[in-house]
């Protein structure tokens, strides 16, 4: 009577025996495969299954049939254990079921290992919220660019390398010049656009290894690793010349900003990452100054 | 103090039981851990100390004190034998397991993507879970029971002071430490493992005594 749980359940459950033959095979094994448990019982698992016939997945079973262990395949680093397609038409996340497994021991009457269990749950909703909700922490939700606080731990990081390794980094702070007008005239939606259109563009210059992040309103920040002053102005000049010339519709209306961009550089006698933020906010400020849709290098 | 709280728990013959049926068990699972995980483990004799359970985080930590930063894979056991286990690795043993154990090219793969503070603390907890597993196991199995397993937890590369809290621990509780060394023949790799039980498992653990003791008079 109890044997209906094992069809019922909402797990997968495979049994195998010492020479690795399925010995079981229940439903949920049989609906997200496709296979059902006559055609594969009795038949070798690794000649259905031969990606497991890898070390971790031998040594783990023989841990189950010497020592009675339990062994953990925890989604995080396996993903699944059996490559079945995901049951959820809307999430498009993961090309197939994430899977936490675990394998443990079925014994006789007088003890003895007869048998291993695999069990597989599928935990592709949770995996899914979890990488929302990683992907919610690094990035600015206007602009789908990273936020400051990604910034700024990326920095620390940096910082603290180069202080150890030396070598050399950039940061361009960049700010849309007369923003507020833009605001002011078309309207907060219009300024959002403008956000994104020019974070999309400056995204679209750097390189893979650069990290872009909206720092503040209407504010921007570039992290170049293994970049001098002369090469980060060059990237800032170009960053500067492609948003002047961008032209942007909005509603109809071409609408055209420009930014201005302050340089600064890792070097001898900046002793924090927030110095290195404070030398480029400078010398953008200075740009400010000195008539903006400029790029001034700090001191 | 400590002697007569400890004769309270197992009598010294008690004791001399458990000793010898541990050094078969440890002697029978590094045979069989060498087939598992391709590399002879050294485990020691184990030592045996009844303690109060708040006293163990600073016996603990005596142990470790060397090896400055630790990882810790803990797991929970029960059966009639019941208890916490603790393997307490010393530093860099995550980094020298992963090149042990990654020589199959179809391990690599599934792990290329993967940061490696993960893989570590992976290789950590299987490596972890085989050891507790295999020394728990064994002396299950000696003493005619049968124990399952939590998942394991682990802690990477931690301060050794830091690794463990008083808070983790029961008061009021009498823990029976099984302290054994291991290392790993190849590679740098060695620690403690902790086996740590309580009032609960002391009557079937005297009577399971008794029992395997009877088998050879």
């Amino acid at each position: 009577m109890f044997q209906q749980i094992f069809d019922a359940i909402n797990i997968g459950i495979v049994i195998l025996d010492k020479d690795m033959k399925v010995h079981g095979w229940n439903r949920w094994m049989e609906v997200h495969s496709g296979i059902a448990e006559h055609e594969i019982k009795g038949s070798s698992f690794f000649n259905t299954f031969p990606h497991l016939n890898n070390p971790k997945f031998v040594r783990s079973c023989k841990s189950v049939f010497s020592f009675g262990n339990f062994c953990f395949f925890s989604q995080k680093l396996h993903h699944h254990l059996f490559p079945f397609k995901t049951t959820s038409y809307a999430d498009f996340r993961f090309e197939f079921m994430q899977q936490s497994c675990a394998m443990g021991p079925l014994r006789d009457e007088n003890n003895e290992i007869k048998y291993l269990f695999i069990y597989v749950q599928d935990v592709t909703e949770v995996a899914a919220y979890e990488q929302k909700l990683l992907e919610i922490n690094m990035r600015d939700g206007l602009t789908g660019i990273y936020n400051r606080r990604f910034l700024e731990s990326k920095l620390s990081e940096e910082f603290n390398r180069h202080q150890r390794y030396g070598g050399v980094f950039s940061l361009v702070m960049l700010d849309i010049d007369f923003f507020k007008k833009v605001n002011d005239t078309h309207g907060h939606q219009c300024g959002d656009f403008i956000l994104k259109a020019v974070s999309s563009r400056v995204a679209s210059i750097i390189r893979n290894v650069d990290y872009l992040a909206r720092y503040g309103g209407e504010e921007f920040c570039c992290l170049l690793p293994e970049t001098g002053i002369p090469a980060a102005l060059t990237v800032a000049e170009r960053f500067r010349a492609a948003i002047e010339q961008q032209e942007t519709n909005y509603d109809g209306e071409i609408i055209k900003v420009t930014i201005s961009l302050g340089v600064s550089e890792f070097r001898k006698g900046i002793e924090s990452a927030e110095m290195m933020v404070k030398k480029a906010d400078e010398a953008l400020y200075r740009a400010k100054r000195e008539g903006r849709n400029k790029v001034v290098v700090m001191d | 103090m400590m002697e007569i709280h400890e004769n309270q728990i197992l009598t010294s013959e008690e004791g001399e039981i458990l000793q010898e049926i541990m050094n078969i068990a440890f002697g029978k699972s590094a045979a069989d851990l060498a087939d598992v995980i391709d590399t002879h483990v050294v485990l020691s004799i184990p030592f045996i100390k009844i303690m109060q359970v708040t006293e163990l985080p600073m016996y603990i930590r005596e142990h470790v004190k060397d090896y400055k930063k630790i990882s810790i894979v803990e797991q929970n056991f029960w059966g009639r034998f019941k208890g916490d286990a603790l393997l307490v690795f010393s530093s860099g043993s995550g980094k020298e397991l992963i090149a042990m154990l990654q020589h199959g090219p179809g391990e690599i793969s599934s792990f290329e993507s993967d940061p490696i503070d993960i893989l570590e603390r992976e290789t950590l907890m299987e490596v972890g879970n085989i050891l507790i597993g295999a020394c728990v196991g064994k002396l299950a199995e000696l003493l005619k029971d049968v124990v399952t397993y939590t998942p394991p937890m682990v802690v990477v590369e931690r301060y050794y002071t830091d690794a463990l809290s008083e808070r983790q621990f029961d008061v009021d509780k009498t823990a029976i430490v099984l302290k054994t060394d291991f290392s790993f023949t190849e590679g740098n790799v060695s620690g403690f493992l902790f086996l740590v039980t309580n009032n609960d498992s002391i009557k079937w653990l005297k009577e399971a005594l008794r029992i395997f003791i009877e088998q050879y008079e």
